[in-house]
């Protein structure tokens, strides 16, 4: 072996093992309430806004308060740092990221996807509306 | 319908071309190149026919089709109504291909005097094929009663459209999305002459025609990405011009591998190395444009993106997996078949030369598209291994790259004084010495002047300052030489000023969330005096909210903007952005709270029935029964005072049930509510009651519950705008930087294509 090759598997070992450590020290997990509640990292809470619950952006700490119910019915408050993203209220589901707070009894999420319903999910009824 | 037919006769069409170019390419029989030619220019004819049928249907509002009723109305202006053309997938689709389409006019053009075009026409054309594919499947033509058959009827034509998604209605939106796919379709042509030159077993006169075509894609790709990022920071208010969303890397993956294709074809011309690796790599631009558009088209992403594309159905799915195993396959069956004739040129050059550091500029470039890569998909990545999709955040991808581009900082500045200096070791640190005494000056002084105390982000100061002073060294003596060399060294010199504008703005950025009551001046951030003077409405029932910014005895005006969306049912915000050269100010609206609303806003009203118990919050709470006792019949009757109440049973998870009892206190007409509170924190009103006196357990009462400290709890005297102001410090050096890498890049162009012609000339 020339020790050119040597130095060239070198780095592209510790590349592999660098990007590898990152990805597995930035991976952030999809979960459900009960899921987010029995761990500390941080998570993406994934579920749809309670719309028969109050939700409400609170001026003084800058923060916007809804409930999720995860798909197994199970619901969570999330306080969000900020207020609702653009497209939350016809969102047909949301990610909150962050991490729950078992102290306050609420997740503490930093930001909210949102996905939204595209034209695949439109109905024959909302075309029919449009006359 | 006819559409419908139009894009089966161009599939059609293209298909013929692509057996005349192939049959020529086998035979060399003269008749099928003509026939090749003209069905090619019979599928772009058929595709501007597609195009501008769509464009009509649109004008003409035409919402019978599917997809003219899906994205746009009859409100929109005519830029706007334009833009839906490509506003949904069908429509982006078609975009992509009409710039296929006419790209292919000129390619077939220029690489039939260089010599290339059956070969290149028969790759490209498969290219035009696929996407024409696409467009059979998701066919942008469908009547709606084809969308929904059988619950909406044959002949139907609605009224008016959905409309086009307020987010998008923004001027970014008729100029974006054309110079983004167009940089997507220009990546074909790098895979179309690679493939070509493997059928030619010409394996390095093919790097000369393609070179132009290489730094076009990369120039036009670039510009759309740069776009991408000025609309999101601009007015889509996410308060950076780049955030690692699937949709940005999808298209700077692509990006980094023309670059780096740019690199190792310079030292393919030099030395004639790395015929194999730049073969791979210009098929890989095109091949990462397929994978990107996998990625963000095909709803594998689902939740993980912020541009979120919902499910388009197995069809797309499959077809597209389909697509890029057609041409991981094209690729690679034609490598291996040409394995053996391949020339393998061992690279002669030291590890001091110019070649080496192209060299390692373009690994690390390929080494920051595999990070970004691995992260975009890392989706896909954990479900096969782990059976659960999880998603990577985003200081991963600022981890891997920012080291990546300390070395890229470096090997710019180094590669540049090595060009220009070939000769002995000795002279080349001396022309080295220069630019790392001020990359060290300028280091040093951003640790101590600026606090500048992140080892790995002082480190990126240091190599973009030196690839910046050494670019600017180099490329001074080129310009007074011949200009026309001078893209390399120009667009180094932009990439370098990117570096520090990404430092400035991503490390000393500083925000704050103010609430601005209308007409009382607040400080925030460090000096900045901010007043809410009002808001005024503009077009489309937008409101312009304006905010007088004062700072240091200078006065500006920012208009941020929100409005209710109908189309989104919800609250739309624009940010509103004051340029002071060294920095932006940057205001996002949050809300508006106004006057006298307060209270109610946070006030939740909630019907009990006796014995009922419902949630709220985290309380449980049960209405027990009406608090009425007998002295107070016995007072109501008199006409004394009267206090009426109703027993709730308050219940905190984990902790004892609670009495708490709300109450109005009735005299003489006049009803005062007497509030009752549980803990500090939950407050309890009473705001009807309706007893039933026959059965006592049908009696309601509806409550009003407040959670004080949430919304406010006093009423407010005046509207209250909440914004989040931020400070973007040397944000100008981003865009700057950006223009100043096009700028080199289209210096690049025009050279290499006056070359490319002066090659033809010659030959």
């Amino acid at each position: 072996m020339k020790p050119k090759v040597i130095i060239a598997a070198v780095i592209v070992v510790a590349f592999i093992i660098f990007g590898s450590y990152s990805f597995l020290e930035s991976n952030v997990e999809y979960t459900d309430v009960s899921g987010a509640m029995k761990t500390h990292k941080k998570v993406q809470l994934k579920g749809a806004w309670n719309k028969d619950r109050e939700s409400a952006f609170d001026v003084k700490t800058s923060t916007f308060t809804f409930y999720l119910k995860d798909d197994n019915g199970q619901e969570c408050k999330v306080v969000l740092d900020g207020a609702a993203p653009n497209n939350f209220e016809m969102a047909t589901s949301v990610v909150a990221k962050g991490r729950y707070m078992p102290d306050q009894g609420y997740f503490h999420a930093t930001e909210v996807l949102t996905k939204c319903p595209s034209k695949y999910e439109a109905q024959a009824e909302e075309v029919k509306k449009s006359t | 319908m006819l559409g419908g037919i139009f894009v089966k006769l161009a599939f059609l069409a293209c298909l013929v071309s692509i057996i005349g170019f192939f049959e020529n390419h086998r035979t060399g029989n003269a008749r099928a190149l003509r026939v090749g030619r003209i069905f090619f220019h019979t599928t772009v004819v058929t595709i501007l026919i597609i195009a501008a049928a769509q464009l009509y249907n649109i004008l003409t509002h035409q919402f019978q089709y599917t997809y003219v009723w899906s994205y746009s109305s009859r409100d929109l202006s005519l830029p706007l109504l334009i833009s839906t053309f490509y506003a949904g997938q069908e429509g982006s689709f078609m975009l992509w291909t009409l710039f296929t389409a006419l790209i292919g006019v000129f390619l077939m053009a220029d690489s039939s005097r260089k010599g290339y075009e059956p070969q290149v026409m028969s790759v490209y054309g498969t290219i035009q094929l696929m996407l024409l594919l696409m467009m059979v499947v998701k066919n942008p033509f469908a009547y709606v009663w084809e969308s929904w058959p059988g619950q909406v009827e044959v002949g139907f034509a609605p009224k008016d459209g959905r409309g086009l998604n307020p987010l998008l209605q923004n001027y970014w939106m008729v100029i974006h999305p054309q110079v983004l796919f167009s940089g997507f379709a220009a990546m074909g042509v790098p895979y179309a002459y690679a493939v070509a030159a493997l059928m030619k077993r010409d394996y390095n006169n093919w790097i000369r025609p393609a070179t132009p075509w290489i730094v076009y894609g990369a120039t036009v790709l670039g510009c759309g990405i740069m776009m991408g990022g000025f609309w999101a920071y601009e007015t889509l208010g996410w308060g950076g011009y780049w955030g690692w969303d699937p949709v940005e890397n999808s298209s700077l993956v692509p990006w980094l591998f023309s670059v780096g294709t740019i690199h190792t074809i310079l030292t393919q011309r030099k030395s004639g190395a790395f015929v194999r690796t730049n073969l791979v790599m210009a098929m890989m631009c095109f091949l990462m444009v397929l994978y990107s558009t996998f990625l963000t088209r095909s709803g594998v992403l689902g939740d993980t993106s912020v541009h979120s594309f919902v499910d388009p159905g197995m069809w797309v799915y499959w077809l597209l997996i389909g697509i890029i195993g057609l041409f991981v396959g094209i690729g690679g069956v034609m490598l291996f078949l040409r394995r053996k004739e391949i020339p393998k040129i061992p690279p002669k050059h030291s590890y001091v030369s110019r070649e080496f550091a192209l060299f390692l500029g373009s690994a690390t470039l390929v080494t920051a598209a595999v990070f970004i890569t691995v992260g975009t998909s890392s989706p896909i990545i954990t479900q096969i291994l782990q059976g659960k999709t999880t998603a990577v955040d985003i200081s991963y991808y600022v981890t891997t790259t920012v080291p990546l581009g300390i070395v890229i900082g470096m090997l710019t500045g180094i590669g540049q004084l090595l060009w220009w200096n070939r000769t002995d070791k000795a002279s080349i640190l001396k022309v080295l010495a220069i630019p790392i005494g001020i990359a060290l000056a300028a280091t040093l002084a951003s640790v101590l002047l600026l606090q500048l105390h992140d080892f790995v982000v002082a480190l990126l100061v240091f190599g973009a300052v030196f690839a910046l002073a050494a670019n600017l060294q180099v490329g001074w003596r080129i310009v007074k030489g011949n200009p026309k060399f001078a893209g390399g060294s120009i667009a180094h010199v932009g990439l370098a000023i990117m570096f520090l504008g990404f430092v400035g703005s991503a490390k000393y950025d500083d925000k704050q969330t103010v609430s601005l009551a209308q007409g009382e001046a607040v400080h925030c951030l460090g000096g900045y005096k901010l007043t809410y003077t009002g808001y005024k409405p503009i077009d489309h029932e937008k409101y312009a909210f304006e905010v007088n910014v004062e700072k240091e005895g200078r006065q500006y005006v920012v208009a941020p903007i929100m409005y209710y969306s109908k189309y989104n049912d919800g609250l739309m915000r624009n940010p509103d952005i004051v340029n002071l050269i060294t920095k932006d100010f940057y205001l996002a609206p949050l809300s508006l709270e106004q006057a006298g609303s307060g209270e109610d806003a946070a006030t939740k009203q909630l019907s009990f029935k006796k014995g009922e118990t419902k949630k709220i919050g985290e309380l449980e709470v049960m209405f027990v029964d009406f608090d009425f006792p007998v002295d107070q019949k016995a007072a109501m009757l008199e006409g004394r005072e009267v206090k009426i109440g109703a027993t709730l049973q308050v219940k905190q998870y984990g902790k004892k049930p609670v009495e708490v009892s709300p109450s109005k206190v009735m005299n003489q007409g006049q009803v005062i509510d007497k509030p009752a509170m549980f803990d500090e924190k939950h407050q309890f009103t009473i705001v009807s009651m309706k007893p039933d006196r026959e059965n006592k357990d049908n009696s309601t009462v509806e409550i009003g519950y407040k959670e004080l400290g949430a919304g406010s709890s006093k009423k407010a005297d005046s509207d209250v705008l909440v914004v989040e102001a931020s400070i973007k410090p040397y944000i100008n050096l981003v865009w700057s930087g950006v223009i100043v890498v096009l700028v080199g890049f289209i210096v690049t162009i025009v050279r290499r294509a006056q070359e490319a012609r002066l090659k033809e000339q010659v030959a």
